[in-house]
């Protein structure tokens, strides 16, 4: 019973059941599974507003815990807890799951039942993610997470799209094997000095490991979501599967997947080895800053807009990890926020250039032009959603931004000054692109006709607008709920503590037998 | 222990027993009654039927009977469980789609029930000349199913299979001498301590029984026969050879594995694990026939079992939950190959496009098999693999998790990759749509299915029934 009252657990098993029901409606009533879909995703953001109105801003603990029995045999829970980082990676999720629903309704004619289904298993997994708080089932989640995501782009994408769904698949899934080891070596180090089997995060934190140690777990972690964030030079599944992705598969990747990578450092790499993570950090954050300026070169000499929002993923998530990794209140408070900012907007960007292709089937910048005049309401809503991806202040883009920059130039000041440089490069390409797309005369014949804006195309653009600029002017709600948890991890990751005894460092796991 | 012995004996005794009066009914009845002809199979199916309905809780003891030949306990209890019921998912299948000829179902299902008693034995063997013996009594029958279409594909497959078992076993049985030379009783208890004279001989006897043991249970380099046999057997007796002949092979192995705590025969096994995942998965990237790549992938799968063997007992309760998960992908996958078969080869892989739109359930329990296979959350085959890691781990063999973890990544592309054609590709022009087969054979896919679907994510029954078994061996 506890796994259904359980507002969080619920959260997580409702769209499961969701996706399972799906298929207990005809298979050609279209109009009634989209309409199925689409309130099961809105029942689901309902719910988990309850999540955010029975949070408790002031407290650094996981809260809406459950910590239920599961396997037993190796100690195994199915425990679950949210701190204010994962709250709002949860309701970004459930957020943007109903606007990828809606997003689908026209692009979407074939095999609707398994498309919307794998949205729904999608969703569950990605909230077990951020709801996990314990490793077996993080790593469950985290790989689950793969099917759905590997159908919806495999079957339902672009002409790529094989190659890309492989890609992506592969790439994932090498990254985390490592991480797989890692984690049944640390949970059977601690059953090895404490007799007793626990995946359990809280239990595991602070295990006095020696550094040596700390290096090869903390690498194996840390490949895994370097993966998923995605760090140079490990990106290059991204584009790909960005481009050849359905436009709701895209929002999620964009939205909530790559998230899932800065979430595993802050959640776990980084409290987990904090030794090691303190000699990497310097590197991560550097990668992520050559991201941000080598996704914004790429981006820029993109003719494909859909390509250009995809590298300025790369550039944006830099940013982040510059943030995060600089062990700085403002930075990562800034980076987290800058997450939520990243998914609302480049989600954005992809339902816009969605909104595009679906009329046109075109994707190069050069094919359009002069855009304002026949679609006036579009480039209204483009030119916000541009502005608030590239920071302009008064929308939510800057805060991130800002706080990242100022934050991480007390720590890298080399960095953050480069960094600055690829912020002012979004801007050039970002409005470079805008201004191509949306101004000039109206070069192209087939342009002249376009419809504007749909009301359906409102509807799942309007709460994006208003949450971009409601964190630009009021950021406050959001990084409250945040700071206890940014100091949580900052603690953390200064707890280097000398392992008392070598007992974790010789002897075990040296035993080879060669 | 509060329990009648005699009581305890012949109800454990009752299965095998009924077995061989099953198996030989089967064969003569319809000999000499004609009305009988053509129901072998349910005969057959009828006694594993009412075989399992005498499995009770076993009372937690260990009986040694016929001077310590056969070891009742709850371990064989599991693997006799796990060994009809392989042999029931048979029988279903070949009643549903005959792989003899007319006439030949006497001689099918009595090979197939005595080849499972084989199996039987083996698992519960006391001492290595039984194990041999039943070993033998395994093999031989599955030699003639592999052939028993008298085709040239099944014949090739019989040929090869028989040739280099033979060999195996001829190097088995000169193993087993060199070790009844020096010690003084073959009985696994007895073979734990050193020998009193020359241990170098008795390590050459050892090998030698393990690379016997091997060749059945498909460890690199003993795998040769693998691909061909699997191929070009009737895809029903396939199903059988990669569930049942290599639970028996794994199980003997674990056997000799675990007299040694050390020393060079935990080195070749080391060894033998990693060149198996290794190969294994290296060598599945290049097959195009789907029963091949199963083939390849039963041998990667062995090798996955052997990591297992270096976490100590938890290792060996991975394995007997390991062996039912892989044996439910397994099958379920050959049962997909044989609804798909038109010819003795089976279905190549580029068969299977467009098998999603043509046949969504089964496309659907298809992929569940190949990403329970290659171990990805949340079905069964993650969490067997999560047992068997862990446990090595646990035992210290980091290195060797880490190897068989990252060739697991690399299997990942050859299962996709049918879903890829499944899923991704179009019927190519002409191209057979898939035969409505018997329901049978569809209502095993769908069983295996929920199988590799719950037995995961609900792994807490079938785990503790493995390792209240684990703990007999």
């Amino acid at each position: 019973m506890e796994l259904l009252t359980n507002p969080l657990s619920f959260v997580i098993l409702l769209p499961a059941f969701l996706g399972l029901a799906i298929f207990a409606v005809p298979r050609d009533n279209a109009g009634l599974l989209k309409k199925f879909a689409l309130l099961g995703t809105l029942a689901t953001f309902g719910v988990s507003l309850k999540l955010w109105t029975g949070f408790d801003p002031a407290s650094a603990a996981m809260q809406f815990a459950l910590d239920k029995a599961w396997l037993p045999s190796y100690g195994i829970n199915y425990s679950l807890g949210i701190d204010g980082i994962s709250l709002l990676m949860v309701l970004l999720t459930t957020f943007l799951m109903p606007i990828s629903v809606l997003a689908s309704f026209s692009y979407i004619k074939e095999a609707q039942r398994p498309y919307y289904a794998s949205l729904l298993f999608l969703e569950a997994a990605m909230i077990g993610v951020f709801a996990a708080s314990d490793l077996f089932v993080f790593y469950l989640f985290w790989e689950a997470m793969l099917i759905p995501m590997y159908f919806l782009i495999g079957v339902w994408g672009g002409p790529r799209r094989v190659y890309a769904a492989l890609k992506f698949f592969i790439y994932t899934m090498a990254g985390s094997v490592l991480m797989l080891a890692a984690i049944l070596w640390l949970a059977s180090a601690h059953h090895a000095a404490s007799g007793a089997w626990t995946f359990s995060m809280p239990a595991l934190l602070g295990a006095p490991l020696a550094e040596r140690l700390q290096f090869w777990l903390f690498a194996a972690f840390a490949l895994a979501f370097a993966v998923k964030v995605p760090l140079f030079p490990f990106h290059t599944w991204l584009p790909d599967a960005h481009v050849e992705a359905p436009t709701a598969g895209s929002v999620i990747l964009a939205g909530v997947l790559l998230k899932m990578g800065v979430y595993g450092y802050l959640r776990l790499a980084v409290p987990l080895f904090p030794q090691a993570a303190a000699v990497f950090a310097p590197w991560l954050a550097g990668l992520g800053v050559v991201g941000v300026i080598y996704g914004s070169l790429v981006a820029w000499s993109q003719k494909d807009m859909k390509k250009m929002v995809a590298y300025s993923s790369v550039a944006h998530l830099g940013i982040v990890m510059l943030g995060v990794m600089a062990f700085e209140p403002a930075a990562v408070a800034g980076g987290v926020l800058q997450m939520v900012n990243h998914g609302l907007s480049t989600g954005a960007l992809f339902l816009l250039v969605g909104v595009l292709y679906e009329r046109r089937h075109t994707r190069q910048i050069e094919d359009y032009g002069g855009l304002a005049k026949v679609m006036p309401a579009f480039a209204a809503v483009f030119m916000i959603v541009t502005l608030s991806s590239i920071g302009l202040p008064g929308l939510n883009g800057f805060i991130g931004e800002a706080l990242v920059l100022f934050g991480s130039f007390r720590v890298h000041p080399w960095l953050a000054g480069i960094a600055v440089g690829g912020v002012i490069l979004s801007a050039v390409y970002m409005l470079g692109m805008y201004q191509q797309v949306v101004f000039g005369p109206l070069r192209h014949e087939e342009n002249k006709a376009l419809p504007d804006l749909s009301l359906r195309e409102w509807l799942y653009l309007l709460p994006l607008l208003a949450f971009i600029v409601l964190i630009g002017v009021l950021p406050n709600p959001f990084l409250r709920r945040i700071r206890p948890a940014v100091d949580n991890y900052i603690a953390l990751s200064r707890q280097h503590t000398a392992p008392p005894a070598a007992v974790l460092n010789l002897g075990y796991g040296t035993k080879e037998s060669k | 222990m509060n329990f009648d012995p005699v009581a305890y004996t012949a109800a454990a005794l009752s299965a095998p027993v009924l077995l061989v009066l099953a198996a030989f009914a089967i064969l003569l009845l319809p000999l000499f009654f004609k009305g009988l002809r053509g129901t072998q199979g349910l005969i057959g199916l009828g006694a594993v039927l009412v075989t399992l309905t005498f499995f009770r809780a076993a009372p937690q003891a260990k009986l040694l009977l016929f001077y310590g030949a056969l070891e009742i306990s709850p371990l064989s209890s599991y693997l006799w469980a796990f060994a009809l019921a392989v042999l029931g998912l048979t029988i279903v299948l070949s009643l549903a789609r005959p792989p003899a000829q007319e006439g030949n179902e006497g001689e099918f299902y009595f090979l197939a029930v005595m080849a499972s008693i084989g199996l039987m034995v083996m698992v519960s063997a006391g001492d290595l000349f039984t194990a041999f013996i039943a070993l033998e009594l395994l093999s031989l029958p599955v030699y003639a199913l592999a052939g028993i279409r008298r085709t040239k594909p099944g014949l090739e497959a019989a040929y090869k299979y028989f040739m280099l078992g033979a060999f195996g076993s001829g190097v088995t049985i000169l193993g087993i001498a060199i070790l009844n030379a020096l010690y003084p009783s073959l009985a696994f208890e007895a073979l734990r301590s050193a020998p009193a004279a020359a241990p170098q001989l008795a390590l050459a006897g050892f090998m030698l029984v393990i690379a016997g043991f091997a060749f059945k249970t498909a460890l690199v380099p003993f795998h040769m026969w693998v691909p061909d046999a699997y191929e070009g057997a009737p895809t029903q007796v396939s199903a059988f050879m990669a569930a049942a002949v290599k639970a028996g092979g794994v199980i003997l192995l674990w056997r000799i594995f675990s007299l040694f705590s050390g020393g060079p025969v935990v080195k070749v096994f080391w060894w033998l694990t990693v060149i198996t995942a290794v190969f294994a998965n290296l060598a599945a990237l290049a097959q195009s026939g789907l029963k091949r790549l199963l083939a390849y992938s039963s041998i990667a799968h062995a090798g996955y079992l052997a990591v297992a063997f270096f976490g100590g007992r938890p290792g060996f309760e991975a394995v007997l939950y390991y062996l039912p998960v892989y044996a439910m992908a397994t099958i379920g996958a050959f049962s997909v190959a044989l609804v798909l078969e038109k010819d003795e080869k089976g279905p190549k892989i580029e068969d299977l496009a467009g098998l999603a739109k043509t046949r969504p359930w089964l496309a659907a329990s298809m992929a569940a098999f190949m990403f329970s296979l290659a171990g990805v959350p949340p079905l069964a085959g993650f969490f067997a693999k999560f047992y068997a890691f862990a446990a090595a781990v646990s035992g210290g063999y980091t290195s060797l998790v880490v190897i068989a973890v990252v060739m697991s990544a690399v299997s990942v592309y050859y299962y996709l990759r049918v879903t890829v054609v499944m899923y991704m590709k179009q019927p190519a022009e002409g191209a057979m749509t898939a035969q409505q087969a018997p329901g049978a054979v569809e209502a095993v896919v769908f069983l295996m299915a929920i199988g590799v679907l719950f037995a995961g994510v609900f792994s807490g029954p079938l785990l503790s029934l493995a390792a209240e078994a684990s703990h007999w061996f």
